[in-house]
C-alpha cells in the first residue's frame, strides 16, 4: 500500500463524488441493486467485483450516461439529475471499450474532445499537445489513431478523458491488456493525477496490480456494494505482516513474548500490526531479541484476500 | 426536484459551434479517404455518360433540335435517383454504427447536447450528399441549356433536389438512432426511400384501380340524326347527351403522388408550358408531369368533348375553358409534398435526438452504452 496512514473510508461531506442507494435494471436484469460509494479528492479508489457484478453499469451512471432507477449521485455538489451538464463536466470517463476514430489523428481526437467540452480552439490544441506529450504520445500526434497499439490507445483514451481537467476520473478497466511495464506506467500516471487532487475510481480484475496503487477499495457483488464490512476486512488484511526468520522456532518464541496477535506459518509467522510504524517497531524488537529476520512484509495482496473472503461469503 | 428545473436542464440546446464541431468530426471520419474521391468521380462519370447518351438518343446529335425538355427532365430525374441511392449510406448507420464502434458514448459524455450531436451528424451527411449534387451540377446545367429550360427552372430544381437529399439523410438518421443493428437500419432506410420513390406510384395505381366507380358524364357529340353524307360536322351539329360508365376517381388518391420526390421536383420546377389546351408541342417533360398530377387531382371531367371536327376553326366549349381555369387555379402540389417531407425529416430528427439524449432512461434492447 502506498498510503496506509490516511483514513481509508472517505468522509461523504468532502467527497468529490458520492452515490447513495443507486439502482438500475435492464428489463428483468437487475444490474445494480444498491450501490453506495464516496470517493475522496487525491485518492485512488478501486471498484472490485466479479464479471457481471455491475461495475460498468455503475460507472456509466456515475459518468452521467445512464439514468439510475433510484438513488442520487452528486459530483462536487452538483446533482447528476438536476444539473446533468454541470455534473458531467466534472467527470472524466474512460470506457472499457476503446473507440476507434479511424481516420482521425491522435491530436485531432484529443483536440476535438477538448472543443466538445467548450475549450477554445487554440487552447484546445495546446492542451491536446500537452496531454499527448505527458502520455508519451507526442510522436504519434499526427498519425491516425487507428495504428496505435492497445497500450497506446489506452493512453490516448486516458488523455481524452482528462482533457477538460475534471475533478473526478472514472476509469473502466484501464489496465486490461497492458504489459507489466505499461501497467507500472499507468500506476505512476494515476498516482500523479491523484497527487494533483483528482478523485479517481478505477475498476480492474488484476487485484495484485491494484494493491500498489489504490488508497481505498469498494467491493461489488451481484449489484451491491459492500461498504463497512469490506473496509474492515481490507483494514485487517492490510495490517497482516508475514515475518520470516532464519530460525523459525526462535522467531516464534520471541513473538510469544510480545502482545500482538500472531499465528505460526511454516517459515515463521503472520503478525497483526497496528500500522506501518508498528511493523517497523516489531522488526526492531525482534532484532533486539536476537532473532535473525529474513523478511518482514505485508501478507500477499490485501485486496485479493478481502475479495476472496467476501466472495466466499457470497456463495 | 421540480419538473420545471428538469424541463429547463433537459431541454437540449444546440450551439452553432458544437454542430459544426460534430460535423467536422464526421466529415473527417467518413470523408477523409481516397474512396470518397473515387465515389464522387464515379458518380460524376455515371451522370455524365448518361447525359451524353441521352442527348444522342433523343436528337441523334448533341445540341440538335428541340427535345421538349426531355433531356433536362431526365437528367434531373437521374441525378435524383442516384442521390436517393447514395444518401442513405451517409446516415443510415451513423448513430448505431458509432454506438458499436464505441465512439458515440464518449461524445455524449461531453457537454455537447443530443441536439448538437444529431444536427452535426445530419449537417455532415447533407454536405456530403451535396458534394454528389455538385458533381452532377454541370450536367444539369448542360441539360438545362440543351433543353432551353428557363434559368429559374434550373435553380429551383437544384434547390428541391438538395432538399430531398436532406430529407433522406434525416430519415436515415432517425432509423439509425432507433435500431440496434446497422444492417437493419440500412435496409429500412432503403425501404423508406423505395416507398417514397416507387411505392407511392404503385399505390397510386392500385388506389386508382380501387377508385373506379360508375360515373355519369356529359358528352358533347355529333347528334345521332346527323347526316354524315353532308361531310364533316361542325360544332353546331353536336349536342349534349349523358352517359354512365366506370371511371377512376384519382381525386381521392392524388396525394400519394404528392409524397413522391420525383413528382415534387417536377411540380416545383417553374414551367412556361401552356396548359390551356392540349398543345403537347409546348410541353416539357417536367411540365407534363406537373399537368398530369393536376389532372389527377381534379379527377375525371364531368363532360367530354367528342366534337373535335374542325377543331381549329371553333372556339373551345365554355365547359372546357372552365376546366382549364380550374386546373390553373389549383394550388401547386409540391408544397404538400415538401410539407409532408419536412414533417418526416423533422420527426426523424426529433426521434434521433430523443434516442441520443443522455442519461439514457430505457435503452434500445440489445445495445450497451459502452
Ligand atoms: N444494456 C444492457 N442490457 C441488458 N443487460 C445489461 C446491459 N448492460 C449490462 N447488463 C447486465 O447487467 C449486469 C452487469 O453488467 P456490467 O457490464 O455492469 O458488469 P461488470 O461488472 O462491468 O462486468 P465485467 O467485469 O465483466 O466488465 C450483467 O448481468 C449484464 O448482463
Ligand atoms: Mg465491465
Amino acid at each position: 500500500m502506498d498510503v496506509v496512514d490516511e483514513p481509508a473510508a472517505a468522509d461523504p461531506a468532502d467527497a468529490a463524488l458520492t452515490a447513495t442507494g443507486v439502482r438500475r435494471a435492464f428489463g428483468t436484469v437487475q444490474a445494480v441493486v444498491s450501490a453506495d460509494l464516496a470517493i475522496a479528492p487525491g485518492q485512488v479508489t478501486a471498484l472490485i467485483g466479479p464479471n457481471g457484478a455491475g461495475k460498468t453499469t455503475l460507472m456509466l451512471m456515475l459518468a452521467g450516461l445512464l439514468a439510475p432507477d433510484a438513488g442520487t449521485i452528486t459530483v462536487g455538489g452538483a446533482n447528476m439529475r438536476r444539473s446533468p451538464v454541470k455534473a458531467r463536466t466534472r467527470v472524466g470517463w474512460m470506457p472499457d471499450t476503446l473507440g476507434t476514430w479511424d481516420s482521425l489523428t491522435c491530436l485531432e481526437v484529443v483536440t476535438t474532445f477538448a472543443r466538445a467540452y467548450g475549450i477554445k480552439a487554440t487552447d484546445a490544441r495546446a492542451r491536446a499537445f500537452e496531454l499527448l506529450t505527458r502520455f508519451q504520445l507526442a510522436e504519434f500526434a499526427s498519425r491516425p489513431a487507428r495504428v496505435l497499439s492497445r497500450g497506446q490507445k489506452q493512453r490516448l483514451s486516458l488523455a481524452r478523458a482528462i482533457v477538460h481537467d475534471p475533478a473526478v476520473l472514472i476509469l473502466d478497466e484501464p489496465a486490461s491488456g497492458l504489459d507489466p511495464r505499461a501497467r507500472a506506467e499507468l500506476r505512476t500516471v494515476l498516482r500523479e493525477l491523484a497527487a494533483e487532487g483528482k478523485a479517481i475510481l478505477i475498476s480492474s480484475h488484476v487485484l495484485a496490480e491494484l494493491d500498489e496503487m489504490v488508497d481505498d477499495a469498494v467491493f461489488m457483488f451481484a449489484g451491491s456494494t459492500r461498504g463497512t464490512e469490506a473496509s474492515e476486512h481490507l483494514e485487517r488484511a492490510r495490517r497482516r505482516y508475514s515475518v520470516i526468520g532464519l530460525d523459525a522456532a526462535a522467531l516464534q518464541k520471541a513473538l510469544a513474548a510480545q502482545t500482538r496477535a500472531w499465528e505460526t506459518t511454516e517459515a515463521g509467522a503472520i503478525v497483526e500490526v497496528a500500522d506501518a510504524a508498528d511493523a517497523a517497531a516489531l522488526n526492531a524488537e525482534l532484532v533486539a531479541a536476537g532473532v535473525a529476520v529474513a523478511a518482514l512484509a505485508p501478507v500477499g495482496s490485501a485486496l485479493e484476500s478481502t475479495y476472496l473472503s467476501l466472495e466466499g461469503e457470497q456463495r | 426536484m421540480s419538473t420545471a428545473t428538469q424541463a429547463r436542464t433537459s431541454r437540449a440546446r444546440a450551439t452553432m459551434g458544437g454542430v459544426w464541431l460534430v460535423a467536422a468530426l464526421e466529415l473527417r471520419l467518413r470523408v477523409r479517404s481516397g474512396k470518397w474521391i473515387a465515389a464522387l468521380i464515379a458518380f460524376g462519370s455515371l451522370v455524365g455518360i448518361f447525359t451524353l447518351l441521352l442527348a444522342f438518343a433523343v436528337n441523334g446529335q448533341m445540341f440538335g433540335g428541340d427535345d421538349y425538355g426531355v433531356i433536362f427532365g431526365t437528367v434531373v430525374f437521374f441525378v435524383l435517383f442516384m442521390g436517393l441511392l447514395v444518401s442513405p449510406t451517409l446516415t443510415a448507420t451513423s448513430i448505431n454504427g458509432d454506438r458499436k464502434d464505441g465512439t458515440l458514448a464518449p461524445l455524449q459524455a461531453t457537454t455537447l447536447s443530443a441536439t448538437t450531436i444529431v444536427l452535426g451528424k445530419l449537417l455532415a451527411a447533407w454536405l456530403a450528399s451535396l458534394a454528389f449534387l455538385t458533381v452532377a451540377l454541370p450536367f444539369i446545367v448542360i441539360g438545362a441549356v440543351v433543353s432551353h429550360a428557363p434559368f429559374w427552372t434550373a435553380v429551383v430544381t437544384v434547390l428541391v433536389l438538395a432538399f430531398e437529399l436532406l430529407v433522406i439523410c434525416a430519415i436515415g438518421m432517425g432509423l439509425s438512432a432507433s435500431l440496434a443493428g446497422t444492417a437493419a437500419s440500412a435496409v429500412l432506410t432503403y425501404l423508406a426511400v423505395a416507398t417514397l420513390a416507387v411505392l407511392t406510384l404503385v399505390f397510386f395505381g392500385l388506389g386508382t384501380a380501387l377508385s373506379i366507380q360508375p360515373t355519369t358524364t356529359r358528352i358533347y357529340d355529333v347528334s345521332y340524326d346527323y347526316d354524315w353524307a353532308e361531310g364533316e360536322p361542325s360544332i353546331e351539329d353536336c349536342e349534349w347527351r349523358e352517359e354512365t360508365w366506370e371511371e377512376p376517381h384519382t381525386e381521392y388518391v392524388w396525394w400519394l403522388l404528392a409524397a413522391n420526390p420525383f413528382v415534387i421536383v417536377a411540380d416545383a420546377a417553374p414551367a412556361e408550358d401552356d396548359f390551356d389546351r392540349n398543345f403537347y408541342d409546348d410541353q416539357t417533360m417536367l411540365g407534363s408531369i406537373k399537368y398530369a398530377v393536376r389532372e389527377a387531382r381534379l379527377g375525371p371531367a364531368e363532360f367530354q368533348n367528342w366534337c373535335y371536327y374542325n377543331y381549329g376553326d371553333t372556339e373551345a366549349l365554355p365547359e372546357e375553358l372552365q376546366r382549364a381555369e380550374e386546373l390553373q387555379e389549383l394550388s401547386a402540389v409540391w408544397p404538400w409534398g415538401i410539407g409532408f417531407h419536412t414533417l418526416l425529416a423533422a420527426g426523424s430528427v426529433l426521434i434521433a435526438i430523443r434516442r441520443v439524449k443522455v442519461p439514457y432512461g430505457k435503452l434500445i434492447s440489445g445495445t450497451r452504452v459502452a
